[in-house]
């Protein structure tokens, strides 16, 4: 008998309670085989309702929310959020103020590349070692979130015009030391990993998006890099003072989910090299403008937008001159990150749909809000 | 830094490409039809002057009276952003056209919308309750959810125990 021989479809679910779903998230997969055939997602386990809270508290109250978003990045959340309220009412940030939040913005991009480049190596079968080797220097920027905001995971440090406090003598000789100690680490993990036969064969070819595909699919941040699209809002819509760092857009060539790993590796030198500069030139004076507590932005709507380590974060708010937003927007990159997971996946085996998804570096926090 | 277009400047793209496609423009915003919406966004992306290939945001607005839907869409090559809008009358059954045949990465959003507001977008492949489960009772992010007459309208009392606000209506935005 020629022909290709099917069976029966059948359907597993990977997840909700799974490792190698970073939270709980679920992907009800149909396979032929080894094959899958078909990918749905199974998503809101962890939906908190977010943009409906918001809408009962004063811009000052949201803040702590954004931390609880995207809980791997919650500096880069304060900094979206709070550049969206100024946006809307209008407010400037003092140079020294916009200098803190870019080193914590970037500061926070090393460690949560850290995890999901150590995740991803976990997901691709380096099981634990490079996860911990990981973990290890992330610490080590927890400690530095630690002595200047009082909190390591959910630091709820910006302010609508400007930080919370100023920062205190130790920050610097710890940033210090993170830029020495940092690039060593990198060419560790990527000594470990990049040419290493078996994570090169899960990884290759694995996941591939056209960049037709991930622009049609609105996808950010280093998945749209990884396909070879230089997109960085850092780059293309600076905030915060951007403008006057010089650093570099690594892109990928292939798509694939090795591409993003490398960009990701390659975007946290650029973010030591940010740090460097910001660092040196640390302006003096003050740190954030004073605003009223219960502030009242004009009546309007603006939507703000920052490069977070997973892509483009925005805040869509619209004011009715009340001291709550009327409507409250977050746009989640890694929400819409996952709007080609179906096509990355369909094709490949269930265990290259693991790594398709750990490539993606999704946070369930964000997603469901 | 990204251009952000202006009402008329939109509405002037929106215009050439299609005409007739525009309701009406503010500001910073450009309101477009909701029948010519598709046509209108597809002529956009298409177009190498517009080059509006990337949508980055779509939500809704609860207007109490209406619902807005709210369009992001930016180029890379021009390096700049507009933002459209379409309105749907009506509380009960707000309906507006699916963009997901233009923008693929619009069906999630899409979902979102429709699983938070209650807005049906036609034409969508597979319109579903994305984050809440199917049957839930009401659509969380509309205005009066909260302060449904008893709690029992669209099927609160369901969350037995808890008691529900009575809260005045909010202000009308106009």
């Amino acid at each position: 008998m020629t022909g290709i021989i099917k069976s029966e479809p059948f359907v597993i679910n990977i997840g909700p309670q799974h490792p190698s779903t970073h939270g709980v998230f679920r992907i009800k997969a149909t396979v032929d085989g080894e094959k899958v055939i078909d990918a749905e997602m199974v998503m809101g386990y962890l939906h908190r309702s977010m943009e409906k809270l918001a809408e009962e508290r004063t811009y000052t109250q949201n803040i702590p929310f954004t931390d609880r978003t995207d809980y791997l990045s919650s500096m880069s959340n304060n900094l979206g959020y709070c550049l969206a309220v100024e946006k809307l009412a209008g407010i400037e940030v003092p140079p020294r103020g916009n200098a803190i939040r870019v080193i914590m913005a970037e500061l926070q991009r090393l460690a949560s590349h850290c995890m999901a480049v150590g995740a991803f190596a976990n997901d691709t079968g380096a099981w634990q070692t490079p996860v911990m080797w990981a973990f290890r220097e992330r610490e080590k920027i927890l400690d530095i979130f630690e002595v200047t905001s009082g909190a390591r995971l959910t630091c709820n440090y910006m302010r609508i015009g400007g930080v919370a406090f100023d920062l205190r003598p130790e920050f610097e000789p710890m940033v210090r030391r993170i830029l020495r100690d940092f690039p060593p680490f990198i060419d560790e993990m990527e000594g470990l990993l990049s040419e290493n036969e078996i994570f090169i064969a899960r990884t290759r070819g694995v996941g591939v998006l056209t960049p037709e595909m991930a622009i049609n699919s609105s996808l950010s941040g280093p998945m749209l890099r990884g396909s070879g699209i230089a997109w960085d809002i850092r780059k293309a819509d600076p905030y915060c003072g951007y403008e006057q760092y010089d650093f570099d857009i690594p892109i990928g060539y292939n798509g694939d989910s090795y591409d993003r790993f490398i960009v990701r590796l390659e975007e946290m030198r650029q973010s030591l090299k940010i740090i460097q500069q910001a660092l040196d030139g640390l302006p003096g004076g003050p740190f954030r403008t004073e605003v009223p507590l219960a502030l009242r932005p004009p009546k309007g709507e603006a939507y703000a937008r920052i490069e977070s380590p997973r892509g483009e974060l925005g805040y869509y708010l619209v004011s009715d001159e009340g001291p709550s937003p009327y409507r409250f927007h977050i746009r989640p990159p890694s929400f819409i990150n996952l709007s080609a997971l179906k096509e990355m996946t369909v094709g490949g085996t269930v265990a290259d749909a693991i790594v398709v998804l750990g490539s993606i570096d999704i946070v369930v926090g964000e997603i469901d809000r | 830094m990204t251009r952000e277009l202006t009402g008329p400047e939109a509405a002037a793209l929106a215009e050439a490409l299609v005409p007739g496609s525009v309701d009406r423009t503010t500001a910073t915003a450009c309101y477009l039809k909701p029948d010519r919406l598709v046509e209108t966004l597809r002529a956009l992306r298409d177009d190498p002057e517009a080059n509006l290939v990337h949508l980055t945001n779509l939500c809704g607005v609860d207007y109490w009276d209406h619902f807005e839907v709210v369009y992001h869409i930016q180029s890379f090559e021009k390096n700049h952003i507009a933002l459209f809008k379409v309105e749907a009358w009506g509380r009960d059954n707000p309906e507006v056209p699916s963009v997901t045949p233009v923008f693929h990465g619009a069906w999630m959003q899409e979902c979102e919308a429709y699983d938070l507001l209650g807005i049906r977008f036609t034409g969508h492949p597979n319109l579903y309750r994305i984050l809440l489960w199917e049957g839930y009772p009401g659509w969380p992010l509309r205005k009066d959810f909260l302060s449904m007459p008893g709690g029992l309208q669209p099927g609160l009392g369901e969350f037995a125990g808890v008691a529900r606000r009575q809260e005045p209506p909010v202000k009308v935005i106009e």
